[in-house]
């Protein structure tokens, strides 16, 4: 028996929205506190870890919760007794490394609507624990449900022993060792390395207003989070056509991406990033000079595009650093991606059609989304391709109640 | 005059240049660095087409040059990979390196039109970093062969230093990807009977196998006084397994060797002139302890922030090599390395690799090995 069994799913889903609207006060001093910390472990400017608590609580609702929850559960009293036909795992862990903001966030949210236990590893900057804090103010009963707690590398990872479920975000290496280390104690879900790609179609292209509209949804999906999330935009493929070629674009571009930083100024960057840009712009400065692509970047290195960069390259996973490829038909894009086996989360497009399902389809992405939008996937949205809260239940089908 | 002619002209004052200071110590003042390097970029300019294009986005030409050797543009070094950077015909080309492919795609090829520039710098290099003392040792090295990679310039270099600085009893240990434990044992036991010093070399995935090795099987090998260890190579390109201080601290252990006698080299195929570790040095940077590394005085490095600026001493940036021995390509290299410049030379940080990606859940390593 878990420690939520009793509650109804809508007063959790009450609890976690009213919770989430405190945080949705730029002055709620939680909060005020939680964005000091995060900057102070991500690097990014304040405006972005702003924008990220906002997406993240504002998307926190009760009503999107039980939303998602019908959508999944196909009945929002499937969880409650006395009709229950889908119940707790027991106790979820949450383990997230090497992730963005919150991350871990949403799936604990979603863990304690199916009522399990829930530990969580918490981040440097102690935003779950907070938050966590806001919870149990809601709701009693979170006290008893949740655990949180900061732990350095596996040795205490002990603790995790009774887990029915570890959910992993991190990288590959990361998700294979919990994986072995729990192999026939817990089931394992894992959230690693991925990455999202943007297509400009001609249509687009051939409308000046459609077209900086979409190049400035683009700069905030490249810049948003230094371009560290696995929705953020690394590589922008523009389809030839005869209104636009593809070095106005990347001008274009240039000047979205710096409109981008004036939104979101850039951090505090690790030597690491500095210097993988500075070679990037001197290797794309070189192709330039030879007659292929070129540079577009301001003199900070603000952001940098890559135009045209030879097609065995990858996508350059640097800050604020997008390829962007010239590219005569989609089919182009789907063999980028085979080649360079990129995982996909997101294709961020403009407008819509069968063309661009198909595309997403073929490349393996999780999500289809408006350039722009791409880093503001809504709660009930698949991550990973996965359910949202079904994965934390064990339903029970009872055969003779189907007539 | 002709490219020949002024080629062989920089390269007689180079030759001079390292030959004074490998026989009688003498150094290159900032006055002589700078007359040197911007007549090697003149050259450059003039013959080497792919670097002059780079160039002339900096603005620079043979009508506008830098004033000093620090405004000359470092050339990234993937350019090696994509463009044949040689000032001189490359099918002329004495020697060609290839680099070990430690990032995608094709290697890196550096043409290098004379190898008399070459071996004078590294056989200068090799002899006052490790043979300070004038020992003649037995070369058993863990690097690639040259019978099997005629490309690799460690394998070259070690060959070199093996043939004028050995005993004769020269053995290579690696047979192609594979390491040949028993032989090395075999050998460095004949070389302990016999009292005679060794000069193992070995990339740093190498000496970790080794040693592994010689743990597995309880197998400490006391090599003779006066014998010493090369490391080069470090981690790059592959998940760091150990850290510099344990392989140091075990090689040492294995060898019965002094840590002060283990000595990392630094180097590329892009360059003609290697750093070595200066003695008994270490320093604090970014956290971290760091033995210093020194150059030849023909060989200057810069640390670049992100707007090509130099950053000041002690800051961790790009490295970017100015290699005045580098005559036939281009003189100066923009890395994947990171350093920073202290008193006496740099510290190494490693290899820059891409983004610190906290994605939920991107990380670059992953993706590009994926």
């Amino acid at each position: 028996m878990t420690a939520l069994a009793s509650i109804p799913l809508r007063r959790i889903a009450a609890a976690i929205g009213d919770a989430a609207v405190r945080w949705c006060d730029a002055d709620f001093p939680p909060r005020v506190r939680a964005t000091g910390s995060i900057v102070e472990r991500t690097g990014y400017s304040i405006p972005m870890v702003e924008f990220a608590l906002d997406a993240l609580f504002g998307e926190l609702r009760s009503d999107t919760l039980l939303e998602t929850a019908l959508r999944e559960l196909g009945d929002l009293e499937a969880l409650d007794a006395p009709a229950a036909r889908a119940y707790p795992l027991g106790r979820v862990a949450i383990l997230s490394s090497r992730t963005t903001i919150g991350v871990a966030i949403p799936a604990m949210c979603f863990a304690l609507a199916a009522k399990n236990d829930v530990l969580v590893k918490d981040r440097e900057d102690a935003l779950v624990a907070a938050f966590a804090r806001t919870l149990c103010e809601e709701l009693d009963d979170f006290a008893n449900a949740l655990e949180i707690a900061a732990w350095n590398g596996s040795r205490e990872e002990s603790r995790l022993q009774g887990a029915s479920l570890i959910v992993v975000f991190g990288n590959d290496a990361t998700i294979a060792r919990v994986t072995a280390e729990h192999a026939g104690q817990a089931r394992t879900i894992g959230f690693g390395s991925r990455t999202s790609l943007g297509y400009l179609d001609a249509t687009t292209q051939s409308n000046p207003a459609s077209l900086d509209a979409a190049l400035a949804g683009a700069a905030r999906d490249a810049s948003l989070y230094e371009g560290e999330g696995c929705m953020s935009l690394h590589a922008l493929f523009v389809e030839r056509s005869v209104a636009t070629d593809a070095r106005e674009i990347a001008a274009r571009f240039a000047r979205a991406m710096e409109n981008a930083a004036t939104e979101f100024p850039v951090g505090e960057r690790s030597a690491a990033n500095r210097a993988g840009m500075l070679q990037a712009r001197n290797l794309a400065a070189f192709r330039s000079a030879g007659g292929r692509g070129g540079a577009f970047c301001d003199d900070a290195l603000t952001y940098l595009l890559l135009l045209d960069p030879p097609e065995n390259e990858p996508p350059p996973f640097l800050p604020r650093t997008v390829a962007v490829l010239p590219i005569e038909s989609p089919e182009e894009i789907a063999r980028y991606v085979a080649r360079h086996a990129l995982p996909i989360e997101c294709l961020g497009i403009t407008g819509t059609g069968r063309r661009h399902t198909e595309l997403a389809s073929r490349i393996g992405a999780a999500r289809l989304a408006p350039l722009g939008e791409m880093q503001r996937p809504p709660l009930q949205a698949h991550h990973g391709g996965r359910l949202r809260i079904a994965e934390y239940v064990r339903f029970l089908d009872i055969d003779g109640e189907r007539e | 005059m002709s490219r020949e002619r002024e080629a062989e002209a920089l390269d007689e004052r180079l030759l001079a240049a390292i030959e004074a200071w490998h026989r009688h110590g003498r150094s290159l003042d900032d006055a002589e660095f700078d007359d040197l390097a911007l007549a090697i970029f003149a050259h450059q300019l003039r013959y080497d087409t792919a670097y002059a294009a780079y160039c002339a986005g900096y603005g620079l030409s043979l009508t506008a040059l830098p004033s000093t050797w620090r405004e000359i543009p470092p050339l990234p070094a993937r350019a090696y990979k994509e463009a044949a950077i040689a000032a001189f015909p490359i099918e002329r080309a004495d020697l060609v390196f290839e680099s070990s492919g430690t990032t995608l795609g094709e290697p890196s090829r550096h043409y290098i039109e004379d190898r008399r520039l070459y071996d004078a710098a590294l056989l200068a290099g090799f002899e006052r970093a490790m043979l300070g003392d004038g020992a003649r040792l037995r070369y058993l090295l863990l690097v690639p062969n040259p019978a099997q990679r005629p490309h690799s310039s460690l394998g070259y270099m070690m060959g070199r230093v093996a043939t004028l600085f050995g005993d004769g009893e020269t053995g290579w240990y690696l047979d192609e990807d594979r390491l040949l434990v028993d032989a090395f044992i075999a050998d460095a036991r004949d070389a302990c009977d016999r009292g005679q010093p060794i000069c193992l070399a070995a990339t740093a995935f190498s000496l970790l196998h080794l040693v592994e090795t010689l743990e597995e099987h309880g197998i400490i090998l006391n090599l003779p006084v006066g014998s010493r260890l090369m490391e080069t190579g470090g981690f790059k390109g592959r998940s760091r397994v150990v850290t510099r201080d344990e392989l140091y601290a075990r090689a040492s252990r294995a060898f019965a060797l002094p840590i002060e006698r283990i000595v990392a080299e630094y180097g590329m195929s892009e360059l003609c002139s290697q750093y070595y570790d200066r003695p008994n040095s270490e320093i604090n940077i970014a956290g971290a302890s760091h033995r210093i590394k020194c150059a030849p005085p023909w060989l200057r490095t810069r640390v670049l922030d992100e707007r090509e600026r130099d950053c000041p001493h002690g800051i961790v940036g790009a490295l970017a090599h100015i290699d005045l021995a580098n005559r036939s390509s281009c003189l100066a290299v923009l890395t994947e390395d990171l350093g920073a410049v202290v008193d006496g030379g740099i510290v190494l940080l490693g290899r820059e690799s891409g983004a610190q990606l906290r994605g939920c859940s991107l990380d670059a390593e992953d993706l590009r090995r994926s």
